[in-house]
């Protein structure tokens, strides 16, 4: 209950309260919440094709690269083709799993590095790093001409689909450089030897379930501790029954979005799912190791992960094991049948108040040459956001066929837009599966956080352009 | 001399004091003014607003609300539980065994099994952790107490004792108690070295049973020992968050039912970048915190026997 300011007693203590916390504020100069405060004048992009934004030769690049699934290698190469070009650069280079701890007190300062890989579960949310407008638009960059021809921008060299992750209202901060998919897989070796089809329809997969049963497999395993796995999976099946529109609805915080027919049908048969017995026992408790451990013994048949799995079970996968990829099968009655999560991952921004900004385009823009991209393939064989550069194995072809029609490609936003909603939708979408909320008790609580994260007006709101 | 006594002093106290005040109460001090602004964390721009972030506090449901019950639970179990149980193992194993030739002693291998239970207290919170995430696991994949219940015809969880809401705040708590259980064993056994052996063959003689040695003798003598483990268990009660964050899924769950303070102010001052508010969170942290050590002091304030 609020109540009205009008007791005098609450306007003393209220008056107290700011007087001590500005007290406090004036006496603490030299602390973490204060710090230098100088907008860096904001770069544009010049006719010199070899050096566009006017960097200055000897200034230093300041590049934090998140340690994870991808390391590091590929950037210390980046960095070495920035040093080819400008010698004198002096380059430092941070690779590290905790983004958020290291970084964070930087950004407080006002001194924050000019580059960051800005990934992994101890990412700074971008949605608050945008609210503050500590982040600088990458538009320079996507128009400077890019370094392989100087006649096409590095905008029209990128896959299509890959900058909408990045961007919010229309403007693009995080430059998304790996290119991934979220897929279902399944054992291609296992199908063969049963003599089974990978479905297309959801129909055709619950006719095979029985099947599968019968050979003392689980049809599903899934990640129940990270349900973050169950998302695109979930909204894709509603995507693709009701049209990309029905996911835009959701992600713009439209009212009744979640009560769309698509998103109860997508419910019921992700919770039937579980009715039918069709999921691994234990699977709920499952991290991603376990699941896919599983998965890699061949106690399921599938499992939803993105398009990095066979890279990441390279070596632990058993050697016959031939992972292959398939959008979710669709619904019955589907409009956009092959709509499919895709687009760029690895979110690489350049801080508002970064020292070298010129230095930090220049370096994304090397990153996107085909070279840089090719650098990235080689070492870590994950597809780049650049258009034209091959990956040699199977399930990268694969997947290259599901995402070959550009107007099929969508990424969910609202999870990266909200980050307070993410974590209300993410154990809704475990509890579903697991049995413990009925579809229409899951519909109505997304309903309701919809409706609270829309009437936060203490947030910026993104919407989809039209 | 005497007119250089107090500089003296000082200049030796200057360096401690300075470092607790910059180390200690400046952090506290900033803290109590970042809870007023609205400051995200990553930026060196907020405004002040007052008591918002402490009245959002309350209307939270989803995280504060949960997690305030949560720990309140975890306040009230964990140190009954851990101190009755640390009393009983520290009674047998010094006081409770078969008396020889009127010796008083504890039960036999009494040294064996206190270095036993004192094993866990060296492992690192954190290793605990992930140690008993497996323990918990579902019986399908190694997880050693659901296997170990099926194998005497029990019932045991499918998921694993994590994934399930009504059990996983009890797991927790099961893992605090088992892994500080031994420390206070530890304690009270010196605790009740230091009394006189004298009493308990006076209480002897007179016909006094095991039970009523504990209760007539021991537990009145320990009396400000267990007051002070339970200040010690009640602050580490107060932050569980090292083992929500490494046992439980989605740091919290499953869908919030492990969610405590600890936690939720990680989460908001990381994951939501919400720093003002997590701060906030913090200050009413450390008023609880304040107030329940003062009240365990004053309320268990009793007369000390000298021996």
């Amino acid at each position: 209950m609020r109540k009205p300011i009008s007791t005098p007693n609450f306007t003393r203590r209220r008056l107290l309260g700011t007087g001590a916390a500005g007290l406090a504020a004036s006496s603490l100069g030299a602390c973490a919440t204060s710090g230098a405060d100088d907008d860096s004048e904001d770069v544009s992009v010049g006719d010199d094709a070899e050096n566009p934004f006017g960097v200055d030769p000897s200034a230093p690049l300041d590049v934090v690269i998140f340690d994870g699934g991808f390391g590091n290698e590929y950037a210390v190469q980046h960095q070495e083709l920035y040093n080819e070009k400008f010698p004198d650069a002096e380059i430092s280079h941070l690779a590290t799993q905790q983004i958020s701890e290291t970084q964070q007190p930087r950004f407080a300062q006002g001194e924050p590095a000019d580059v960051i890989d800005n990934s992994g579960a101890q990412e700074i949310p971008i949605d608050s790093l945008i609210n503050d407008g500590e982040l600088a638009e990458l538009t320079p960059l996507l128009d400077a001409p890019s370094i392989d021809d100087p006649n096409v921008t590095v905008r029209d060299t990128l896959r299509p689909g890959s900058l909408a992750k990045g961007t919010f209202n229309g403007k693009v901060y995080g430059l998304n450089y790996a290119f991934s998919a979220w897929t279902i897989w399944y054992d291609d070796k296992l199908f063969t030897d049963h003599g089974w089809t990978a479905p297309t329809t959801w129909e055709e997969m619950l006719d095979l379930c029985p099947a599968i049963q019968a050979e003392g497999i689980a049809p599903w395993v899934y990640t129940g501790v990270h349900p973050v796995y169950l998302y695109d999976m979930f909204l894709m099946l509603t995507g693709r029954h009701g049209g990309v529109d029905v996911l835009k609805a959701i992600d713009n915080l439209e009212p009744d979005a979640w009560s769309q027919e698509s998103v109860g049908l997508a419910a019921e048969a992700m919770y039937k799912l579980w009715e039918d017995g069709y999921i691994l026992e234990g699977s709920p408790g499952l991290d991603h190791i376990q699941s896919q451990t599983a998965f890699n013994e061949r106690q399921a048949a599938f499992i939803p992960v993105g398009s990095w799995l066979p890279n990441e079970q390279k070596g632990i996968a058993p050697d016959d094991f031939e992972y292959a990829p398939i959008g979710v099968p669709y619904l019955e009655g589907s409009r956009q049948p092959g709509l499919i999560s895709a687009g760029g991952e690895e979110p690489f921004i350049v801080p508002q108040k970064a020292a070298n900004k010129p230095g930090a385009y220049e370096y994304l823009r090397i990153m996107l040459s085909k070279e840089g991209a090719q650098i990235f393939g080689d070492t870590v064989s994950a597809a780049t956001v650049v258009e034209g550069v091959k990956l040699d194995n199977l399930a990268a072809k694969l997947t290259d066929e599901l995402v070959s029609n550009p107007d099929d490609l969508f990424q969910p936003q609202f999870r990266f837009w909200y980050s307070k909603m993410d974590e209300e939708v993410r154990p809704a979408l475990g509890a579903l599966m697991s049995g413990e909320s009925t579809p229409d008790e899951f519909v109505d609580r997304m309903q309701t956080i919809a409706d609270e994260t829309a009437a936060d007006d203490s947030i910026e709101h993104f919407t989809h352009g039209a | 001399m005497r007119h250089g006594k107090y500089p003296f002093i000082l200049s030796f106290l200057a360096l401690p004091v300075g470092l607790y005040a910059w180390l200690v109460i400046l952090p506290f001090a900033q803290a109590f003014q970042i809870s007023f602004t609205d400051w995200s964390g990553s930026t060196n721009q907020f405004d002040y607003i007052g008591f918002d972030n402490y009245v959002n506090l309350f209307k939270d449901g989803r995280f504060v609300i949960p997690a305030i019950k949560h720990t309140a639970v975890i306040l009230v179990v964990l140190p009954i539980v851990t101190i009755a149980l640390g009393l009983f193992f520290a009674f047998m194993l010094n006081i409770g065994g078969r008396s020889r030739q009127g010796r008083i002693e504890g039960v036999r291998g009494a040294r064996f099994h206190k270095i036993v239970y004192f094993f866990p207290q060296v492992l690192s919170l954190a290793i605990i952790g992930i140690l008993w995430k497996q323990i918990y696991a579902p019986p399908g994949f190694g997880g050693l107490l659901a296997n170990g219940l099926q194998l005497f015809g029990l019932p045991a969880p499918a998921n694993g004792f994590l994934a399930e809401r009504a059990l996983v705040l009890g797991a927790v708590i099961a893992v605090l108690v088992w892994s500080s259980v031994g420390f206070y064993l530890v304690f009270f056994s010196s605790a009740m070295a230091a009394i006189p052996r004298d009493f308990y063959e006076a209480g002897i003689i007179d016909g006094a049973g095991r039970f009523q040695l504990f209760f007539r003798i021991t537990l009145p003598l320990l009396w400000e020992s267990v007051q002070t483990a339970w200040i010690y268990l009640s602050i580490v009660a107060l932050d569980v968050f090292v083992l929500i964050y490494t046992m439980t899924p989605d740091q919290g769950g499953p869908d919030g039912a492990s969610e405590v303070v600890g936690g939720v102010i990680w989460k908001y001052a990381f994951r939501f970048a919400d720093q003002a508010f997590a701060s906030a969170l913090g200050v009413v942290l450390f008023f609880a915190a304040l107030t329940l050590a003062v009240v365990a002091l004053r309320a268990g304030r009793r007369e000390t026997i000298e021996y």
